[in-house]
């Protein structure tokens, strides 16, 4: 065991606390799968990453450096908020990626690419595993387990890009922010919920902070039903699903965690170059960890 | 917003990660309340503690510094494994008793008087009320245990703050065993402690009580190591002759902790919860 320098970042935030947690270590090395694990649960946050120098293979193909990513009880190959986190602390920790403007990570799933847009990062979408509208089973258990009527689900499609998503969209965000849902309806689904924050029937309209879609995410938790304050893997596919049926413009900004009193900004743009999840990260704890 | 200073200890342990973590921030003054239930949720951890001087009253009545505590979802007037575990962060970062060997913390609670012997610290336990649990509850939470009447030699409920029902059973594998309905125990609103004492309790160079908690109602399944309800059993349980006068027990191995807590009642009857902290992270906070 020794010091590694270590930093709990806040990502889609500028505001430190309003976003979603992550713990970095920056020096991973020597670390074994069990350290990681067992850090990670004690953490008891969302997940928890190590950061490593790229492998050969990874390094020779541009990677700037290689991350890996646990959550309790598991590693997983990728995931949205904690590449953001990852990156954010690699480059407060003073990295300088090879390519001004552009870092590459390596992870589980292989190279991914952020890139920086002033203040804030974004990391490119990962295609969607699953897509096409639920079955019509699964709507009417969804609108049951969010004590709204079948009629309030306006739009419904698969967000499985690795994380299980099935994605509604209810009337308006005043009505995903009211909702109390029965964890033992939903129990088992994965299950990300979307509504304009601009004027009802305009598509892409944004309210007076430019904030186009409140988003929210209810998946099975340790004890019960949870919700995400901010989720990289949901907005991503809800990005794709949406831009892709007309529902929201190539560029908008969705806001998620007001329920839980945060404030998660998530930045979506879809260029030439692929579709772009991005926000903002700020360090919020930094020092030293005994590993 | 500035850089105050921060530790992140584990606390009924010596090694990093085998305890239960605590989140300590050692220069709070001048943070709201708003601030402190904010940083608290953030940190996700059962407890956040922020560490202040003491007020005027308690210098007064002897205290060397003030705390105060925090769950995810509120403040509360006292909890041991925070106390132990501030009180870890408060020496650690240089400070000493105005009398050597005994800490006085200023909580919620009033003046609680901790005990420093070597690397270990222990609280007072609180007073404690207890009686017998309702048979209609008690069969169902056996029930949401999976274990048969026979299988609980004593059952109590005890409530020093927290309300824990209390199971001793006969058998440390049949404790280790239980997979609980938790879904079923938030249902019937009864955080359960479980409890078993080896005949060899007395001896306490190797543990010889295993304990878990289940707490479901409060938000947390299994709790890894916890201090109000070790202080509960070890009073209910010596006072009725059902473990010695020390001991030293395990808990969190079906999390895969190692947690340790030291039990002691002093020839006053005073019954002292301790264990051994480790700082895990140090440095700063943003608040």
């Amino acid at each position: 065991m020794r010091q590694r320098p270590f930093q709990q970042v806040d990502v889609f935030t500028a505001t430190p606390y309003l976003g979603n947690p992550l713990a970095v270590v920056l020096d991973g090395d020597g670390l074994s799968t069990e350290a990681m694990q067992q850090f990670t649960n004690w953490t008891n946050l969302s997940e928890a990453t190590f950061v490593l120098p790229p492998t050969p293979e990874g390094r020779a193909a541009g990677a700037d450096y290689r991350v890996r990513i646990f959550c309790p009880g598991r590693e997983l190959p990728f995931a949205g908020h904690p590449t953001l986190g990852s990156c954010h602390a690699w480059l407060a920790a003073g990295g300088q990626p090879r390519v001004p403007g552009k870092v590459v990570q390596e992870c589980g799933v292989g190279l991914v690419t952020l890139r920086q847009d002033g203040e804030r990062l974004a990391f490119a979408a990962p295609p969607l595993i699953k897509s096409g509208p639920l079955a019509e089973d699964d709507v009417q258990r969804i609108a049951r387990g969010l004590g709204v009527a079948r009629t309030d689900i306006l739009h419904h499609a698969w967000c499985d890009n690795g994380p299980n998503w099935r994605g509604v969209m209810l009337r308006s965000a005043a009505q995903v922010l009211q909702l109390k849902p029965d964890g033992a309806v939903l129990a088992g689904l994965d299950v990300g919920v979307v509504g304009p924050r601009g004027k009802v029937g305009v598509v892409g309209a944004s309210d007076a902070e430019g904030i186009a879609f409140e988003v929210r995410a209810f998946f099975p938790g340790n004890n019960g039903l949870s919700e995400d304050p901010v989720t990289g893997s949901l907005n991503a596919a809800l990005a794709q699903w949406l831009i892709g049926a007309g529902l929201a413009p190539t560029r908008y900004v969705a806001s998620q965690g007001t329920a839980l009193g945060r404030a998660g900004r998530v930045h979506v743009e879809q260029d030439s170059a692929g579709l772009w999840i991005g926000g903002h990260s700020v360090t919020c704890m930094g020092g030293q960890v005994l590993l | 917003m500035r850089q105050r200073s921060f530790q992140q200890i584990d606390v009924f342990s010596h090694r990093p990660g085998d305890g239960n973590p605590l989140a300590v921030v050692l220069e709070a003054e001048g943070l709201q309340d708003a601030d402190m239930q904010r940083f608290a949720a953030w940190t996700n951890l059962s407890e956040t503690t922020f560490l202040l001087p003491p007020t005027e009253a308690g210098l007064a009545g002897g205290a060397d510094y003030r705390v105060r505590i925090f769950t995810p979802g509120g403040e509360l007037p006292f909890a041991g494994h925070p106390t132990l575990g501030t009180c870890h962060a408060w020496l650690q970062a240089g400070h000493a008793p105005r009398e050597p060997g005994t800490i006085v913390q200023e909580c919620g609670l009033g003046l609680v008087r901790i005990r420093q012997q070597g690397d270990t610290l222990a609280f007072a336990a609180p007073p404690m009320q207890r009686g017998a649990p309702n048979p209609a509850l008690l069969a169902l939470v056996t029930g949401a245990l999976g274990l048969r009447p026979q299988q609980i030699l004593a059952a109590q409920l005890l409530d020093n703050g927290p309300r824990w029902l209390g199971l001793l059973l006969g058998d440390a594998d049949a404790v280790l065993g239980l997979q609980p309905d938790h879904a079923r125990l938030k249902d019937l609103g009864q955080d359960v402690g479980v409890v078993h004492v080896a005949p060899t309790a007395s001896d306490t160079r190797t543990p010889g009580v295993t304990v878990r908690a289940f707490a479901a109602p409060m938000g947390n399944p299994e709790d890894p190591v916890t201090g109000s309800l070790n202080a509960s059993l070890a009073q209910w349980l010596i006072a009725e002759g059902l473990a010695p006068r020390h001991y030293l027990v395990a808990q969190g191995e079906c999390l895969g902790r190692a947690g340790r807590v030291r039990i002691c009642q002093d020839d006053g009857g005073q019954v002292w919860v301790g264990g051994q902290s480790v700082t895990c992270i140090q440095g700063t906070a943003l608040l």
